[in-house]
């Protein structure tokens, strides 16, 4: 197999893998030998789903963050809590640990995601000359790092199932529940839809040759 | 040569597609693709006995996990507990059925769904059932593995009940009961389960 170039992309050698088992395949095959997956050199479509996906997450980002997520009425007084709101009730009360945390799951992570994903869009789609292996490893901290999001979903829902007392307790949730919701779900799926491939084809710059993994 | 060969010794990085030579690893190494650091394949090593007593022991522990409170309100003399599945209707039923449906499958659905899912794709290989009705049934399971396991957020879940005990400490006594430990279990399982689980392998199987 020495006459095998370095830096050989699957698609000029007539090779694809099967999104679903990873196999290898013949580009001639529609379909995989193996699970009987359809086969695409490339999905050219994921990168408009993936944008549009995106910019809905971004603008459900706004009432997500400006409408309150829960409603808490303590003796009669009713506290709408934003997420924001929400966390520095948690510094005022000197829990700092859990609103670093709840912090980082429900501010930190979507926006960061949001951004990223934009960054990661925007360089495949108008070829920007940032550097694909950094890219590349965003991608795979923003698709790990992503699913934390649903920390705030679970606690609100604890909440609500536990403090039901009427006047005296009592916790619902508010408006920017399902748009936090719908935050998570989307760029969730933004991000799976993309067919990463697509990166390695297009971006072509001076400081970042498609073909210079041999120099390590 | 070339094409009898091409299928062992090459793989393709499902990231970027590079043309990568598979070369053999030891034994808890992964091979990374060069060019993007995606992991690529790693030594398939999977214990079929070890992940069925695994699976045997999750599934015992995901009923009293589910059906027994994970946290108990005591106020003012009254006491309120809740279970993931309450906590998910209760949310539901105050309209934010979006909420609680996601909250239902992540928490609920989807770990169920992957233990059954996993049980049974190792039935089927331990007791060599090759019919082709159970080897499509494996074909399909072993497509939708990573939809579930990345549905699956136990570890998530555990936390939050971290995050609500502190949080609802200020207002009322939280207490943990036999549910929350069995939870515990059923994550620390599961968990291990995942580990020890190759899809890459199991597909090999499904070759065989």
């Amino acid at each position: 197999m020495s006459n095998i170039d370095e830096n050989a992309q699957g698609k000029e050698m007539g090779l694809t893998t099967c999104p679903s088992c990873n196999k290898l395949n013949e580009q001639k095959q529609t379909h995989c030998t193996r699970c009987d997956s359809p086969l695409m050199v490339r999905d050219t479509t994921s990168l408009q789903k993936s944008w549009a996906l995106l910019i809905t997450a971004a603008i459900l980002l706004i009432p997500a963050n400006i409408y309150p997520i829960t409603m808490l009425t303590d003796r009669g007084r009713i506290r709408h809590d934003t997420i924001f709101t929400g966390i520095t009730h948690l510094v005022q009360s000197d829990m700092f640990p859990i609103a670093i945390i709840l912090f980082t799951a429900s501010i930190l992570v979507p926006l960061l995601k949001i951004v990223g994903l934009t960054i990661y869009l925007t360089a495949i789609s108008f070829r920007l000359p940032i550097s694909k292996k950094m890219l590349m490893v965003g991608f795979h901290i923003i698709e790990w790092i992503g699913r934390w999001s649903m920390l705030d979903l679970f606690v609100i829902s604890i909440t609500v199932a536990l403090v039901n007392m009427g006047q005296l307790l009592d916790a619902k949730p508010a408006p920017a529940a399902t748009a936090f919701a719908l935050v998570i779900l989307l760029t969730q799926m933004a991000a799976k839809v993309l067919d990463t491939r697509l990166l390695w084809d297009r971006l072509e710059s001076k400081d970042d040759k498609n073909r210079s993994t041999k120099s390590r | 040569m070339e094409r009898d060969c091409i299928d062992d010794c090459v793989t393709l990085c499902r990231s970027c597609d590079l043309v990568v030579t598979k070369r053999a690893l030891p034994s808890g190494v992964r091979a990374l693709c060069p060019r993007c650091h995606t992991a690529l394949y790693d030594t398939p090593y999977c214990s079929i006995n070890g992940m069925l007593a695994l699976c045997i022991t999750a599934l015992i522990f995901f009923t009293p996990a589910n059906f027994l409170p994970i946290l108990e309100l005591h106020f003012l003399g009254s006491v309120r507990t809740a279970t993931i599945a309450e906590g998910a209707i209760a949310v539901a039923h105050q309209g934010y059925w979006i909420v609680g449906i996601s909250v239902m499958l992540t928490a609920v659905i989807a770990p169920g769904v992957l233990i059954l899912s996993i049980l049974s794709q190792i039935l089927i290989i331990k007791y060599r059932l090759h019919s082709p009705f159970f080897r499509d049934v494996l074909k399909r399971l072993l497509k939708y593995q990573d939809i579930l396991s990345q549905l699956t957020m136990l570890e998530i879940y555990l936390i939050s009940i971290l995050v609500s005990v502190f949080n609802l400490s200020d207002f009322a006594d939280i207490f943990l009961g036999m549910g929350t430990f069995c939870f515990s279990m059923l994550f620390i399982v599961t968990l291990f389960l995942q580990r020890e689980y190759n899809l890459e392998h199991m597909w090999s199987m499904l070759d065989e």
